[in-house]
């Protein structure tokens, strides 16, 4: 039997395809991206930017094949089941966690700037700075693991942090110990530019022992390893059922309009987060505040043009200058010109970092408490950890002791009865309050 | 040769047959049912697959048949043309009308019985499907009698209910009635053991009923596109006693309730 010349005339297309295909598969590795907010707002030029990579990459490694030193006390095992690419090993335990279930919205560097962050409200966690909102320590520590064990587990409710439940406890401590190996690398970075942009002119970073891990490294690894030291353990709340309960929710009403704990402010007056909503969050800010010096683009021109117009009017001057050798002259005159040519590189680096950012900043919302969605989790021991130690990050305050063993400005008490008032809230019929005639009267 | 290409037809019917007649050794096929209303559904699933495949069979092998005779190498037969057939048109018009009238009819009550005879019974949980999770709310298994307050917050939508995501627990050999909802666009409520699928419209309480037979862990998916992480929506069905059940309810709202850290609550029993 002869094929006919059509079928021949297909195995061209075929091939194509398929080396069309084949094509998809390799690419460069993925690298980690320099936290540019923070290196335009200290205005590092492009060498110091170097410092910066080639440093972290000698302490933390790369995306595929990441590395710690044993000072951080993070388990590289367990580090690089999570990192790397996706794939399967022959016993089918999956590798590549990290990319295969977070990347697409918290980034390979932990940014929060994933592809899909763009369209997410709230915007992803960035790790960077090392702030963590749910968790059961003091304002400032790090989150426990079993804190950020918590989180994945059941998800962040009214956010696109979705469960993670189903995955198995191996998998879901392995992506832990990935979260604090990128947060601790993202500290580390912030304090290295830091460093950077206070060695003087002419020099180099010592790049030794002392500087590397004494000073870049040991103050995040110390937070992170002291967290499990600084849970806030709250003493027994008074009686929660019968009448006790309705005293506490009452006694926690009167707590809420007073102005000692002010929730009223932000959260409004109905609790229906309809206060105050003109406050941005930490990693809100600091986009915002840079964005602010930064001014429109005709304030970038103007700018602009006052730098050369300095450096050229100083530059004016020093050829005028009689006392000057001509050998010196021209050693000034080349330095006003690089000064004025980083002067000009980092305020453009600072316009094309805030608009290749792939969000703008947003002003965070007081959370609605009559919806009976809690973020950090619904046990009234969430509740009770958020207003001891406020939310890490945001403009929620702590109305727990500043140090441990202080006085706060509430009593342990206190926050319980407003616990279980918050608690109550979503049950509570929004036209008819039981609130005494003139709430904000009260105090 | 010219016969290539007939051959070539012929082949999707011999394969589409031997496909099928070999899947269920390579557990290709349909997942075990493990629902009381499920034969019903596979019953109609196969009486229609059976109908289109010897349909399928039948037009194929005319088509097949087509090729072979009047294939344009060795036919030199001229071509006829024709000016229809009344006869034949009334036949392909009246033949499927009349199967799918006789589908349709023979159908209603397998339609009746999952998606309108609702069981006269407070719904067993709610199921809020959201991107990309399932939100399920359990009312409390043992409430006070005499105390009428809590056996209202007992009820679902009371005080006293559990909150889970994407665990979802049911007891087995009981009618399950569960209030389907959305927070924010399409969804499908898929249990493909129970051979129950049922779109979550937001803005709409839909009813969702059935009745496991066997106890185990099965999937719960979505089945409809609702997003960048449809994919990511999954969720696990357990089916248990009785009495599991209303443990494991009583385990969980114990821990919702929690106002110390429990020594071992990190330590979650419920990974597989």
């Amino acid at each position: 039997m002869r094929i006919p010349k059509s079928a021949i005339a297909l195995l061209p297309f075929a091939l194509a395809s398929m080396v069309f295909l084949a094509g998809c598969v390799k690419s460069d590795p993925p690298r980690f991206n320099l936290n540019m907010v923070e290196v335009a707002e200290k205005e590092l030029t492009l060498e110091q930017q170097q410092t910066d990579a080639d440093v972290l990459e000698a302490l933390f490694g790369t995306p595929d094949d990441p590395f710690v030193l044993p000072e951080t006390k993070l388990n590289l095992d367990k580090i690089r089941l999570a990192a790397g690419p996706v794939w399967s090993d022959q016993h089918g335990k999956e590798r590549g966690l990290f990319r295969r279930h977070c990347v697409h919205c918290h980034g390979i560097t932990g940014d929060g700037a994933g592809p899909t962050a763009a369209i997410l409200n709230p915007y992803p966690r960035d790790y960077r700075q090392g702030k963590f909102k749910f968790k059961s320590t003091e304002r400032a520590a790090m989150p426990t693991d079993a804190d950020l064990k918590r989180i994945l587990h059941d998800g962040v409710p009214d956010t696109a942090m979705p469960s993670f439940a189903l995955l198995p406890d191996d998998e879901i401590e392995a992506l832990v110990e990935y979260v604090k190996y990128l947060s601790m690398r993202g500290q580390t970075e912030i304090k290295l530019i830091d460093e950077i942009t206070q060695v003087s002119e002419g020099e180099k970073l010592p790049l030794n022992r002392e500087m590397l891990v004494d000073n870049l490294l040991d103050g995040a690894a110390k937070k992170w390893a002291t967290a499990a030291d600084q849970v806030v353990f709250p003493p027994e709340p008074p009686a929660r059922t019968g009448s006790a309960l309705e005293q506490s929710i009452a006694a926690g009403r009167t707590l809420y309009y007073g102005t000692i704990a002010n929730c009223f402010k932000c959260h409004g007056p109905s609790a229906l987060g309809d206060g105050q909503a003109s406050d941005y969050d930490d990693w809100n800010t600091q986009v915002h505040k840079l964005e602010q010096a930064l001014g429109d683009s005709d304030a970038i021109a103007q700018r602009r043009a006052t730098i050369i117009k300095d450096a050229d009017e100083n530059a004016e001057k020093t050829r005028q200058d009689k006392e000057l050798s001509a050998e010196d002259k021209e050693t000034a005159l080349k330095s006003i010109e690089e000064q004025k040519a980083q002067a000009i590189y980092a305020l453009d680096l600072k316009y094309k970092v805030i608009e290749a950012l792939p969000y703008p900043p947003r002003t965070i919302t007081p959370r609605n408490l009559r919806a009976g969605v809690y973020r950090g989790g619904r046990r009234p021991l969430d509740i009770f950890h958020r207003l001891y130690t406020g939310i890490n990050g945001t403009p929620m305050p702590a109305v727990g002791p500043a140090t441990p063993g202080g006085k706060g400005t509430l009593t342990p008490e206190q926050m319980w009865n407003l616990v279980d008032y918050v608690l109550s809230l979503p049950y509570e019929a929004i036209s008819r309050p039981p609130r005494p005639a003139n709430p904000l009267a009260q105090d | 040769m010219a016969k290539f290409w007939s051959l070539v037809f012929l082949l999707v019917p011999i394969l589409g047959v031997a496909i099928f007649a070999v899947s269920p050794g390579y557990k290709w096929w349909l997942p075990p049912d493990i629902s009381v209303h499920g034969r019903t559904i596979d019953h109609l699933f196969y009486f229609i697959l059976y109908l289109t495949g010897a349909a399928f069979v039948v037009t194929e092998g005319a088509l097949f048949w087509f090729l072979w005779r009047f294939n344009s190498t060795d036919n030199r037969d001229p071509v006829k043309f024709t000016h229809g057939s009344h006869a034949l048109e009334v036949v392909w018009t009246i033949l499927p009308a009349a199967t799918l009238l006789f589908i349709a009819i023979y159908q209603m009550n397998a339609w009746a019985e999952s998606k309108i005879d609702k069981p006269q019974m407070p719904s067993t949980l709610e199921v809020m499907a959201r991107q990309f999770e399932w939100r399920l709310r359990y009312p409390y298994p043992h409430p006070n009698l005499s105390d009428p307050q809590d056996v209202e917050d007992c009820k679902l939508g009371g005080k006293k209910n559990i909150f889970l995501v994407n665990d979802l627990h049911i007891p087995v050999n009981e009618e399950i009635v569960l209030d389907l909802k959305s927070a924010d666009v399409l969804h499908s409520f898929f249990l493909p053991n129970m051979r129950v699928k049922q779109d979550a419209v937001p803005g709409m309480k839909i009813p969702v009923w059935f009745r496991a037979t066997t106890t185990g862990t099965y999937d719960l998916a979505c089945a409809e596109l609702c997003g960048w992480g449809h994919y990511k929506m999954k969720g696990r069905l357990t089916v248990e006693s009785r009495a599991q059940f209303d443990e494991w309810l009583v385990k969980k709202y114990q821990e919702q309730q929690a106002t110390q850290e429990a020594p071992a609550a990190a330590k979650s029993e419920d990974s597989p």
